[in-house]
């Protein structure tokens, strides 16, 4: 176990030492945080269990104590508001209740019904004797099930969560009236909605749609994950598919190689995707960020005139669509292209550089490219920030005689780094899944030969990302592959974001920094 | 000439050496930005040939490639996009300025767990829900030559989850100006739009420039809602398919002259509100 | 908080509600006999081909005396894209599309192409050259019209920068360009290309299947000595500087002096080198002393028509496939865009004969190999050797060891591809093996099985029938064709009319009907 120190001690220390400490402290920690973490599932689940037991024993003691208009509304929902003059909310749960109950009986029960198996019944392919033509009667389709089966679990966990939210309205509103107090009226609770309740109309209309166009697909691509979902099965046009377990994941980190001969297993390829995407975010968010700043002190110097004319030159590459701008750097980079022709003819060189060919020339060149791409956003930033460092600060250090270098290691950099935290880290998280800079550059390429058994052709310059993308969209589109990659792609980010919280300062507490 | 005078001189010798080479710098920098879009533009001036080739000033000058692309369904993409662009700027804008208000304004019970289920649902790849918002697409009509609605729904639907960098803008502007309003008797939407969006000014302008910026350059999801209608393609997707073997010797030339059409007026408002791009990006990206 | 879930769950019920509305296309199709109507399709063509093709739809509307009307979109999607789309959602995709053979496999695995019935595929079979035909056909299937039997690559060159005297030596060539500082471009990390120095050597590389569509064989001797061979063929031109990895016609304008591709190039890259260009069969190389000429595949392109539910619309497209591969149609696109046919007749016209490009794949054809119908994965595991070879030293054993890694992906990918072919998810062994019975009975036009009960060798319907005199009806197992019963080798035929069950004793395979 690591030296513990007391807060004089920590104070003591230099800035990086602090860092060091904290980020050991985290790490020495992790032991006990997973032993509380069980310990806590203990605590969470007896708490859980008592909270059901409270719902349901408050829900039957509403209605033995309740009166008719009460009891009615655990039938009707909503009689409750309505028969109290509430016409509005009323309503609202009543048209709610009829919309679940046509909704189920329509389709959620069907959807319902088929998401153990996934369909039952694939297409079916005839023949017509007397026009002497084949046909393809499609049946069951195994994606919208599980689709729609999953929404119409969300609509049932919202249906049991109204109704108990309807019931509980009625116990208060005979609580009040018992008391002598006077119910909201319509018009009251109008006027909330612009008041005291503005959060949830703010938030209703992008939480809807977070909610079916985020939350929807992600259960979706978590549980196709359990799935033999691919082109062989792809649900309705040929096969359906169905659940597997945890085939999949046995599949990606079986260490034997999967298959025989001379490929490695998907294991290993995976691993050496995740270690090249985790070199490339570090290399592509440090040196733009270092490239960055450098460039906007240059620019803010004192004594540097055209300030503006430089910052909109740089920017060009933020305006400009990437598809066009990277596209056409791509192919100048190529073998052929433009610049190994000039460099050829003016003798610079003897033979084409290799720049998409070469492992480590591609890998060098995409994160050459890159920071054309990226210093004038960081460029920006810097800009602003930079500014706002007090300038009594230098003043002060040029008094103490500190030269540039030594003004820019003790104020420029901890100030920077200090208010930059959070964006470092989520520009570390974007970088790993920047799918555009290395799609539109090499698309991955140079293959690498020796992952030929994992699906899609894996290059060198590959991310998880790309690797994800080309699986889907590859020759035997190993969807269900693709989903454990990318629930792959999500613990590392998980991870690396957790460490990262609980060793920066700055992002840790919101309400400080306000 | 005392000590501290000739001290002076030195820095000041010293600053015109470094501010020499910081201009060369600046210059070679530049040289280097400016480069491939210097030559994007040559090459779509250039008629003698259609092809890549491997030199850049054209031997040849003339307008036959944007001839061409008035000629092509160019047109019909371009205002497909402009539509996508404009729509989201409105509707993506009015989401993220709702989302990120009220996080940084209200206090209430899920407030904590809400910005943690974000936080955590952000860390999921988007490129696999791909495929499902396909199918919820195409299950409601809005794929192929319907493409243009769906990509605005799909664009402004989950753009919530983008908030962090405004919300970071919200938190700069004082609390008390919020409450000395609300003791005066003004409800919290009066406070919204008499108060705060005033001073939020930067912050509004940052998120249309970002929402209206984005459309231009998308073509993995374009590409796969469009599904090979070209009625529903936007302008990357269109030309994208320009690059492909069978058609890049025909079209490469003008491939460049669209790409100079469409960064143009991109580049332009970009360049006119900067200022309130560096503002925002500056208020609201660090403080996250 | 409710009044937030309302508008939500407003929302959601909108989105589950059109997914419940769908859910009930795609029902029984109603047969008829006369295919006169108007029918709206949509095309996928190359982009060239969009006003050619539009021009082609409309004389057929014309000329048919079927009544066969089409109102049809044609959009440009190229080839690779069309294959895509087709595999993603067969709903929204073209109802004929045009694909090069090596997506074949591929569409018929994910459902994404119909069979031709009997008539089409004779008249197929009897117009195009025997090599095209089998291009198109999987087990005993024909499952696509031939457009173009000129699938095949050769070389065209710069006579300004390569002797004449020098094209049939790759070292000769090589040595020009390298002199020259001019490029060499050969796609060679694509297994359509690279396997051509294989079968230049004598190796070859055939796949068989069952009729279930699983790979029966895999007979292949790329890892040997004469395979070596071609390995070290391969380094000869990769580990010059000279080799670029491309097929494109404008690789002559970025200095290349030699390209190897096909007759789609040719009207491109007269244009980019105008009276300088050199059209040839592609060149030999020397290992120890003898000499071997590069091999090539020999493929096509084909027209796909999707499944369709309505065997009336299916069987009007089908009319509509067999103009568009037909003779008339394929000389215009030979005409317009020099596409090398795969009609007997037209390839035997005089113009067609002497077109360079065609005259140079002739020659070529001599060493070329008829591309058959191969498993996807295999593109990607050949593709690979280039990739060893080019990281290699060129020596005897890193060579070899390319080859033999080959060899061993291709024999581990056959299991996977097998497993996929017949592991059908959501039909377990049971429903396999469960016979049901399909015919004009019930209301249905063989297009809905109904389920039957089993008792020993005894299977007995589920449903009872009313049934005509005359009413033909079969029973089959597993839902599919591969096994089934009718009288003798056809349908089953009803004598009296009545309400029957259907019953089947699979120890005689006979077919009896209960009365019900």
């Amino acid at each position: 176990m690591m030296k513990q120190y007391s807060d004089l001690e920590f104070l003591r220390l230099s800035k990086w030492q602090r860092f060091l400490y904290r980020l050991a402290a985290f790490f020495c920690a992790i032991p006990r945080a997973i032993g509380n973490f069980f310990k806590n599932i203990g605590g969470f689940i007896k708490r859980a269990a008592v909270a059901v037991v409270n719902e349901f024993r408050d829900i039957g003691v509403t209605f033995v104590h309740g009166d008719w208009k009460t009891k009615t509304s655990y039938l009707v929902m909503g009689f409750g508001n309505l028969a109290r003059g509430q016409i509005l909310r009323g309503l609202l749960f009543l048209v709610f209740e009829l919309v679940f109950i046509f909704y189920m009986i329509l389709a959620g029960g069907y959807w319902l019904s088929m998401l153990p198996s996934l369909g039952k019944q694939g297409p079916v392919e005839g023949y017509d004797p007397v026009l002497d033509t084949y046909t393809t009667i499609y049946h069951d389709n195994s994606f919208k099930i599980l689709l729609y089966g999953v929404l119409t679990i969300f609509f049932i966990v919202a249906f049991i969560y109204t109704w108990r939210l309807n019931v509980k309205q009625n116990k208060i509103m005979e609580q009040i009236i018992k008391k002598g107090g006077k119910l909201k009226s319509d018009k009251d609770d109008l006027k909330s909605m612009v008041d005291e309740q503005f959060y949830k109309t703010l938030l209703a209309l992008p939480l809807t749609g977070i909610l079916i166009f985020t939350v929807l697909p992600i259960v979706f691509m978590i549980l196709v994950a359990f799935t033999n979902y691919d082109g062989a099965h792809n649900g309705y046009q040929n096969n359906l598919f169905t659940w597997v377990g945890l085939d999949n994941f046995n599949t990606m980190f079986s260490w034997t190689s999967n298959s025989g001969g001379g490929s490695q297993s998907y294991s290993a390829t995976f691993g050496e995707i995740l270690s090249w995407t985790l070199i490339w975010a570090f290399l592509a968010t440090f040196t733009n960020y270092f490239l960055g700043m450098f460039v906007a002190m240059m620019i803010n110097k004192k004594g540097i005139h055209l300030k503006k004319m430089w910052r909109t030159i740089l920017v060009l590459t933020i305006a400009i669509p990437q598809f066009i701008s990277l596209l056409y750097v791509s192919k100048m980079f190529a073998k052929n292209g433009l610049i190994n022709l000039t460099l050829l003819d003016w003798g610079w060189i003897k033979e084409p550089l290799p720049f998409w060919d070469d492992a480590t020339w591609a890998r060098v060149t995409v994160i050459l490219i890159n920071i054309w791409i990226g210093i004038p956003h960081l460029m920006l930033i810097a800009t602003g920030i930079l500014m706002n460092i007090p300038a009594d600060l230098y003043e002060s250090a040029r008094i103490d005689g500190a030269n540039a270098w030594q003004q820019y290691i003790k104020i420029t950099l901890p100030y920077m780094l200090f208010i930059t935290g959070p964006y470092l880290l989520t520009s570390f998280t974007g970088n790993m899944n920047n799918f555009n800079v290395i799609y539109l550059l090499t698309g991955g390429g140079p293959s690498n030969p020796k992952a030929s058994g994992a699906s899609g052709s894996v290059g060198f310059t590959d991310l998880l990302i790309t690797w994800l993308f080309k699986i889907t969209t590859g020759s035997d589109a190993k969807y269900y592959l693709a989903s454990v990659v990318g629930i792959m792609v999500f613990v590392v980010v998980a991870v690396i974001s957790l460490v990262v919280y609980n060793v920066l300062p700055s992002i840790k507490n919101e309400e400080d920094y306000q | 000439m005392n000590k501290t005078e000739k001290r002076h001189m030195g820095m000041k010798a010293l600053n015109r050496v470094s501010n020499g080479s910081i201009y060369v710098l600046l210059v070679l920098i530049s040289v280097i930005w400016l480069i491939p879009f210097v030559f994007i533009v040559f090459q779509s001036f250039r008629v003698e040939s259609t092809q890549q080739v491997g030199y850049v000033i054209p031997h040849q000058w003339g307008l036959q490639n944007y001839i061409n692309l008035w000629n092509s369904d160019f047109k019909r993409w371009y205002l497909n996009t402009f539509i996508i662009a404009l729509a989201s700027a409105v509707l993506v804008t009015i989401i993220q300025l709702c989302m990120s208000y009220t996080l940084s304004r209200f206090r209430f019970k899920m407030r904590g767990p809400l910005m943690r289920f974000m936080l955590i649902l952000g860390m999921f790849p988007g490129m696999l829900t791909m495929i499902i918002l396909y199918r919820v697409l195409a299950d409601i009509g809005l794929t192929q030559a319907n493409a243009v609605p769906g990509l605005i729904l799909v664009g402004f639907a989950s753009s919530g989850m983008g908030y962090y960098v405004s919300k970071g803008f919200f938190d700069t502007i004082p609390k008390s100006l919020d409450e000395a309003a609300r003791v005066d008797g003004a409800t919290r939407l009066q406070v919204l739009y008499k108060i705060i969006l005033p001073l939020a000014k930067p912050i509004v302008i940052y998120t249309v420039l970002t929402a209206f910026m984005g459309p231009w350059g998308d073509f993995v999801f374009a590409r796969y809602v469009a599904m090979g209608t070209s009625a529903g393609y936007n302008v990357a997707v269109g030309m994208y398919s320009w690059l492909t073997a069978d058609q890049i010797f025909g079209m490469y030339t003008t491939f460049c002259a669209g790409g100079v059409i469409v960064a143009l007026p991109v580049t332009i408002l970009f360049m006119c509100l900067q200022k309130y791009y560096v503002e925002g990006v500056t208020g609201g990206a660090v403080k996250g | 908080m409710k009044k937030f879930l309302a508008i939500l769950l407003a929302l959601m019920l909108v989105f589950s509600l059109a997914a419940c509305n769908n859910d009930g296309e795609g029902g029984g199709g109603e047969g008829g006999t006369e295919l006169a109507g108007t029918y709206k399709i949509t095309v996928w063509c190359p982009d060239a081909a969009v006003d050619l093709t539009k021009t082609q739809i409309e004389d057929f509307n014309n000329s048919n005396d079927m009544g066969i009307k089409f109102e049809a979109t044609v959009e440009p999607v190229s080839e690779a894209d069309a294959a895509n789309n087709v595999i993603n959602d067969v709903n929204a995709s073209g109802d004929l599309y045009f694909f090069a053979q090596d997506q074949l496999s591929r569409l018929i695995e994910a459902g994404a192409v119909s069979k031709l019935g009997a008539g089409a595929a004779k008249t197929v079979t009897e117009n195009n050259d025997a090599g095209t035909v089998k291009g198109a056909t999987a087990g005993d299937s024909l499952y696509a019209y031939p457009l173009t039997s000129d699938n095949g690559y050769f070389m065209y060159y710069d006579k300004s920068v390569i002797p004449d005297a020098d094209v049939d030596s790759l070292e000769k060539l090589i040595e020009d360009c390298e002199k020259a500082g001019k490029f060499f471009a050969f796609e060679l990390e694509n297994g359509w290309y690279n396997a051509g120095f294989f079968f230049g050597t004598g190796c070859h590389s055939e796949w068989t299947y069952n009729d279930d569509g699983t790979i029966k064989n895999f007979d292949d001797d790329f890892n040997s000595d004469n395979g070596l061979i071609a390995a070290k063929g391969i380094y000869k031109l990769v580990s010059s500087t000279c080799y670029v990895n491309g097929s494109t016609a404008d690789q002559f304008s970025s200095n290349a002096a030699i390209v190897v591709t096909g007759t789609w190039n040719y009207e491109d890259i007269k244009t980019a080198l105008g009276d300088n260009m050199g059209v040839t069969d592609l060149p030999s190389y020397t290992v120890d002393g003898k000499e071997y000429h590069i091999g090539s595949f020999n493929g096509c392109k084909l027209l796909g028509a999707k499944p369709q539910s309505d065997a009336k619309k299916g069987a009007a497209v089908n009319q509509l496939a067999l103009y568009l591969t037909g003779e008339k149609c394929q000389q215009e696109r030979f005409n317009a865009f020099s596409w090398g046919p795969s009609n007997l007749k037209v390839q035997a016209s005089p113009e067609v004969q002497a077109n360079p490009a065609l005259a140079a794949l002739a020659k070529q054809n001599a060493y070329s190999v008829p591309q058959g119908n191969i498993p996807q994965p295999w593109w990607d595991i050949c593709k690979n050797i280039t990739t060893e070879v080019k990281a290699s030293d060129g020596s005897d054993d890193a060579l070899k060891a390319a080859i033999a890694k080959y060899e061993a992906d291709n024999k581990s990918s056959i299991g996977d591809f097998n497993q996929g072919v017949l592991d059908e998810a959501g039909k377990s062994d049971e429903e396999k093996n469960a016979w049901s019975v399909i015919g004009a009975i019930g209301g249905s036009n063989w297009d809905k099985d109904f389920p039957m009960t089993q008792d020993g060798d005894i299977w007995t319907s589920n449903d009872s029938f009313e049934l005509e005199a005359g009413a033909e009806l079969k029973c089959r197992q597993g839902g599919a064709w591969d096994v089934s019963v009718g009288a003798g080798d056809g349908n089953f035929v009803v004598e009296t009319a009545g309400t029957y069950k259907v019953q089947l004793d699979t120890s005689t395979n006979t077919i009896t009907l209960i009365p019900a």
